[in-house]
């Protein structure tokens, strides 16, 4: 142990004799060493200080050329330019363990001529770099950053993260000035209250009222500026909104307010105004902090599809952009990549998986004239076919129209609360203008007259409307999410609940989405960890069942080391050992080495043979989850119709349905048939839920009211849904609809707890028995009472 | 107890806790809180050279705003 060595730069270890050394220094590969003669030229060694003994990933060699970073359609997409002609690019830099390496990023590229501003984020590893463009190019920034040893990519941060972020520190910022004042003014205000019943003279009330209209009115203008600005556009669309009640109420108490303290008479409610908008705007926070930014969903487009293929051109194979590939290009797919472009096999055979666009749960075996969709992958060899469509016209890119589409015509089932405030908003205001003119006709003072109008709007605060929906719903989320069940807006917690059909996928969703051994027929005797070693090799589902299933039966699987190996596309895997010869395979590779089967099923099969004699065949066939049935039966009792929508064939659709207890199902679905039949439902004026996994579903999940998505599912899907199950299990799915359930029903508790909390004070206040002490005492026990209630989720679920 | 008194003391406390709630909005308009752990480094970090480093970046920017010309 004691001869390793541990390199200068990335301090890993290793023996001394394959460490490079260099005057006194060992490094473990060229990459090391010139990053490190790179920092002590450039005066930065005291990196190496601050990093201590953590060790750093050896920076990677190889790299693609970086002058594609200058090219102009990178700079459209990721490049922004400000008016003083400064660029600005975020990236996100890959390799940052420690604080360090954020200290030895920004030194390094500030350092360079022309870099103005680098910022990178520890946490996230994103880096907002500005630049003088005509000084120093992007390119040379990135050969920079990988110069030192990591590497760096650009991600579109103008759509999705600055929007929300902006939004939420926004908040953060006014709700800091609302929650200051509104405690320093009930330390005030408690003053008044005492003073309210042993007595205080005059004189002493003034200056408290002056201190708390200091206080306030940072809250109402600055603080509650939301609502205004919610209310101006509540009225241009005609709606009276719950911000006009706030803005209205609050503003008209702090005019009256102001009123008292000049005249020296009565009880001002300064502390009125900053609580209503104080409660009011962390509601509205909440409720800010759940919900999902518009904006994301425009940026899935791109996201996850490569924007490049290899092109064989003039004998040599080279990079093109998606959008330069013409028909008739010859393109190069290797073994495990994704089929960019519709096209024609021209050279190679292999299979390829069509789950994700057709979910057909087998893999589909090509060869040389057969044609190829984009979306499909390659699974396990290298072939050449030639493009029949471009990208713009090919399968993959009129999917991302169409989702394009599904996402802007999603249906959004109208919240409770946006309904309810509307009307109470309303209702309230009419009352607060018919006490006003009761009084003043009784007659009493314009004064008292006002004072009472406004108590009413006070009285009436609209705290705990404010507050019902959004707690409720975080609490819901969070047990939600320890559950392993993201809900991606909180709003999808409540319209979950008025669901009346669910959809399912079925590879994937209702079935495992693998292969498994079913059935073992041994027809002699023969050592499986040979087999678990041979089909250990290969990727095809098919070899992984067979390595699963062997895993499980044997205790200790010993590997065996091969003379040869070799992959045969479509057909097996074949090996030598100790001069025996094993093959495993489907019958294509029997006959191949002329071996006789009469072995047949309808499931798939792999046969064993050994020096060409036969002795295992394994049956193998995609198994229903577990918890499937359960979860049929559950829905069903809950009035949730459950119906199977699949790409597959109907035969196997037939077996799974009936072993789930699914009476409806649809197969040989294309992704438009799914989003035909979801909008087919939509348009009887049902709810639907569409649960799947694969690119297949996107269309049906992007249209359905709620899209879930299993967290096994691609990237894009998982994009496309509203909430996606982390751990994949149907239970998971049960216990999403239990828990948006629970969360509904208390939603609408804390609204009844709210409404008869008005109804009893509201008249009270028009009377114009209110005092102003009453009046904060119930407005914070209303609010209490619902997040209380809120609370109750945790337990209500339980029993659900 | 005199009124003055009170509003000294009302006045003392009220500004004391604008200095804090301003210097908390500062930092928060300012990012410091945007990437915790880099700023709670930083100060590990903290030296004349960083001091000097932050100076010259300032003067580079501004004498690359003053250098450019509208093409």
């Amino acid at each position: 142990m004691s001869d390793k060595v541990a390199c200068s730069h990335c301090h890993l270890e290793f023996t001394q004799e394959v460490m490079i050394e260099d005057e006194g220094h060992y490094f473990c590969c060229n990459g090391c060493q010139g990053v490190f003669h790179l920092l002590s030229d450039e005066g930065l060694d005291s990196f190496y200080d601050k990093t201590g003994d953590i060790k750093l990933a050896p920076p990677i060699e190889q790299y693609e050329d970086s002058s594609n970073f200058n090219a102009p359609a990178f700079y459209d997409k990721f490049v922004k330019t400000s008016n003083n002609s400064f660029s600005e690019v975020s990236l996100i830099i890959e390799g940052i363990h420690c604080s360090a390496c954020v200290w030895l990023n920004e030194k390094a590229l500030h350092k360079m001529e022309g870099v103005i501003e680098a910022n990178i984020n520890f946490t996230n590893n994103k880096a907002q770099i500005i630049w003088a463009d005509h000084i120093v190019k992007l390119s040379e920034i990135i050969d920079m950053i990988r110069a030192i040893g990591y590497n760096a990519y650009p991600y579109d941060a103008s759509l999705q993260e600055v929007h929300a972020n902006k939004e939420r520190k926004d908040y953060y910022l006014r709700m800091a000035v609302a929650i200051f004042a509104s405690m320093n003014i009930m330390w005030i205000a408690v003053a008044q209250y005492a003073g309210f019943f042993s007595g205080m003279t005059q004189e002493l009330k003034t200056i408290l009222n002056i201190a708390e209209g200091i206080l306030a009115t940072p809250v109402l203008f600055y603080s509650g500026w939301i609502f205004f600005r919610g209310s101006y556009y509540g009225l241009k669309n005609r709606v009276v909104n719950m911000d006009l009640l706030v803005a209205t109420g609050a503003s008209l108490t702090y005019v009256y307010s102001i009123y008292i303290t000049v005249l020296e008479h009565g009880e001002a409610y300064f502390d009125s105004v900053s609580m209503i908008i104080t409660f009011v705007l962390i509601g509205k926070f909440l409720e800010v902090l759940s919900k999902k930014n518009a904006a994301d969903t425009l940026d899935i487009i791109g996201k996850h599809l490569p924007s490049e293929a290899n092109v064989i051109k003039d004998g040599k194979i080279i990079s093109l952009k998606l959008e330069d590939i013409i028909v008739g290009d010859t393109i190069v797919v290797s073994s495990g990549e994704k089929v960019l472009l519709d096209g024609v096999i021209v050279k190679g055979e292999g299979t390829f998986d069509e789950s994700n666009l057709t979910g057909e749960s087998e893999a589909i075996y090509k060869k040389e004239s057969d044609s190829v969709i984009s979306g499909t992958i390659s699974i396990d060899s290298d072939i050449h076919f030639r493009a029949t469509k471009d990208f713009e016209h090919s399968t993959l890119s009129n999917l991302v129209s169409l989702l394009e589409n599904a996402i802007n015509k999603k249906p959004k089932i109208e919240q409770l609360a946006n309904r309810l405030s509307e009307h109470f908003s309303t209702v309230i205001l009419l009352f607060s203008i018919a006490t006003f003119f009761v009084w003043w006709l009784c007659p009493h003072s314009f004064e008292t007259s006002l004072m009472v109008a406004i108590s009413v709007i006070v009285i009436a605060c609209p705290c705990a409307l404010g507050l019902a929906t959004p707690v409720a719903t975080l609490v819901g989320l969070n047990l939600a999410a320890r559950k392993g069940i993201l809900f991606k807006e909180a709003a999808q917690l409540e319209s979950m609940a008025k669901i009346d059909v669910l959809l399912v996928d079925k590879t994937g969703t209702l079935t495992v989405g693998k292969p498994e051994v079913i059935n073992e027929t041994i027809l002699e005797e023969f050592d499986k960890n040979i087999l678990y070693s041979l089909v250990k090799n290969s990727k095809h589902p098919v070899s992984q069942g067979i390595k699963n299933y062997i895993q499980e039966s044997l205790e200790t699987v010993e590997e065996t080391l091969f003379n040869s190996f070799k992959q045969l596309p479509a057909r097996g895997v074949i090996a030598t050992y100790n001069a025996n010869e094993i093959l495993g395979g489907n019958v294509q590779l029997l006959e191949e080495y002329s071996i006789i089967s009469s072995f047949t099923s309808d499931k798939t099969l792999f046969f064993v043979a050994i020096n060409k004699k036969l002795v295992a065949i394994y049956e193998l066939e995609d198994k229903l989850k577990k918890d499937a049935v359960i979860l049929v039966e559950s829905l069903s009792n809950r009035g949730i119709e459950t119906i199977m929508l699949t790409g597959d064939h109907e035969r196997s659709a037939i077996k799974i349905a009936k072993q789930a207890g699914i009476k409806t199902f649809h197969a040989n679905l294309s992704p438009k048939d799914k989003l035909v039949y979801v909008e087919k439902l939509q348009a009887d004026s049902k709810a639907v839920v569409m649960v799947g996994d694969g690119v297949n579903d996107i269309l049906a999940l992007g249209r359905a009211d709620i899209g879930i998505v299993m967290g096994s599912g691609s990237d894009i899907s998982v994009d496309v849904s509203d909430v996606v199950l982390l751990n994949s299990s149907l239970i998971s799915l049960l216990d999403a609809f239990k828990i948006s359930d629970t969360t509904f029903r208390l939603i609408k508790q804390n609204f009844a707890i709210s409404l008869v909390y008005n109804a009893v004070t509201i008249p009270l206040a028009m009377m114009g028995y209110v005092i102003p002490l009453i009046a904060a005492l119930s407005m914070s026990f209303s609010s209490l009472l619902v997040v209380g209630n809120s609370l109750r989720i945790k337990y209500k679920y339980k029993k659900a | 107890m005199d009124n003055w008194v009170i509003v000294m003391m009302l006045m003392g406390s009220l500004f004391l806790g604008a200095v804090a709630l301003f210097g908390f909005m500062w930092a928060v308009r300012n990012g410091q809180f945007d990437d915790k752990e880099k700023y709670l480094n930083a100060t590990k970090f903290d030296n004349v050279e960083d001091l000097n480093d932050a100076a010259d970046k300032q003067k580079k920017r501004e004498e690359l705003e003053k250098s450019y010309r509208p093409e």
